[in-house]
């Protein structure tokens, strides 16, 4: 019995420690000077798990990179965005997760947050991946201001290492 | 802690045109802080004349309760023996109440938004004695609300704005009403238009105006101390981070007051330093 809860233990921390966003490109509209950024900068740092954040003024561009084993999720960055008055805009995520569903309609659900994303454009080979641990890249779309989007635009899925 | 809270709130003021961390030193602009943002101003604020100078030195602190909503507080002490007229868009010694709304905000691209801004505020007298015509005169609140709306980009900032501040009575006399206007444009040349660790710097070209009504003395009109000014000058605006620094200096453009009551006002000028605190804190855990 022993032996059983270390192996689910030990089996439960692996898939939560390879289950996250690993880097968040936002887009966010509405930044015209210093001081908006550097508050962009301290809210994204205030996130737990964030471990850099690069912000660009001229392309609007905020670059997340996610230490691992974090718990983040995509409504903490948006919300980061809205608490300081500006807009997000399309996502490009990396993110690690479980592939769930069917091959016709296949989820990612990413372990330790409640963020699930219905895939779209995953490709033909998405069914050899169904129940696996994947890493996905792709887009979010803007989604309306205290939501986030439903679909994760795919450009590219692997299985996770 | 709530009824400290309550207080600090009422102590918020939006009457004159306080230099804000974002925006221009003297006119009206639409910038209010992120939720959560604690902003501290301090700034010094001298009006010269043929007939004395007064110097206004003013501390500001504002709150963020949600994006678009800031309750700042701002208590300025005026020294200097100036007859100068009333001003709203230069503080006196007058402190003040209020509130900041973003009621509209639209952005429309990267770094590029539009958006208006009103302000409601009562304002109180300060501890020190006014000086020129209105020494010795009985003083009494009276509310101050403003309206701003503009456009902001990474290249150029446009902002348009006024105000209006009635006092009450007390014991027969009044401070006088006034109508404050302002037009602001900004511009940050392009080899400035750099990333946010470094120094952040725009110019502004700050055109102000104030129509002052007349001062009522024992129940009646002083005659000759209603005013009509127009101001222009240039103003500078350097930001790192959290940390902004502007000063400015204005010209009259266009004056219509009475030389015997206030002497002739040949200056304005303003300078700013900013703290700005911004929260790490969100609600999504």
């Amino acid at each position: 019995m022993k032996t059983f809860l270390v192996a689910a233990f030990v089996a439960l921390f692996s898939m939560a420690a390879h289950a996250q966003y690993e880097q968040v490109n936002l887009t966010v509209f509405g930044m015209d000077c210093a001081p908006c950024a550097h508050a962009i900068h301290v809210s994204m740092k205030g996130i737990q798990g964030v471990d850099t954040v690069d912000v660009d003024l001229n392309t609007g561009l905020v670059t997340i990179k996610l230490a691992p084993d974090n718990k983040a999720s995509m409504r903490q960055f948006n919300e980061a965005v809205e608490k300081n008055g500006f807009t997000h805009k399309d996502a490009e995520v990396i993110v690690r997760g479980k592939l769930t569903g069917t091959a016709a309609a296949p989820f990612l659900e990413v372990t330790g947050t409640t963020d699930r994303f219905a895939l779209a454009g995953a490709g033909a080979d998405i069914a050899a991946l169904l129940g696996k641990a994947v890493v996905v890249a792709g887009v979010l779309p803007q989604a309306p201001k205290g939501r986030v989007a439903d679909t994760l635009k795919v450009k590219s899925i692997a299985e996770a290492r | 802690m709530k009824i400290l809270w309550v207080s600090v709130c009422a102590l918020a003021l939006t009457g004159p045109a306080m230099a804000s961390d974002h925006g221009p030193v003297f006119g009206y602009a639409t910038p209010v802080n992120s939720q959560g943002e604690v902003s501290c101003d301090v700034g010094l604020f001298g009006r010269g004349g043929t007939l004395g100078t007064q110097l206004s030195s003013g501390t500001g602190c504002g709150y963020g309760i949600t994006p678009h909503i800031t309750v700042t507080a701002f208590l300025p002490v005026s020294f200097g023996s100036g007859a100068l007229p009333e001003s709203r868009v230069m503080p006196g010694g007058e402190w003040a109440t209020g509130v900041s709304w973003r009621f509209l905000h639209s952005v429309t691209s990267v770094g590029k938004r539009v958006e208006s801004t009103a302000s409601l505020g009562v304002v109180v007298p300060g501890p020190l004695a006014d000086s020129g015509i209105l020494a010795g005169q009985h003083r009494a609140a009276g509310v101050a609300g403003t309206v701003a709306s503009g456009y902001a980009s990474r290249s150029q900032y446009l902002w348009f704005g006024g105000g209006y501040t009635r006092f009450a009575e007390a014991a027969r006399d009044r401070r006088p009403d006034t109508i404050s206007w302002s037009g602001v444009y900004g511009y940050r040349p392009v080899k400035l238009r750099r990333g946010y660790e470094q120094w952040d710097y725009r110019g502004f070209a700050e055109l102000t105006g104030e129509h002052t009504g007349g001062v009522r003395s024992s129940g009646a009109v002083v005659p000759d101390t209603s005013t009509t000014s127009v101001w222009l000058g240039p103003s500078v605006l350097a930001i790192f981070k959290n940390i902004a620094i502007e000063g400015g200096v204005q010209a009259p453009v266009y004056r219509d007051a009475s030389d015997a009551v206030y002497g002739r006002e040949k200056v304005r000028f303003a300078i700013n330093f900013s703290y700005l605190k911004f929260s790490g804190h969100n609600s999504s855990h």
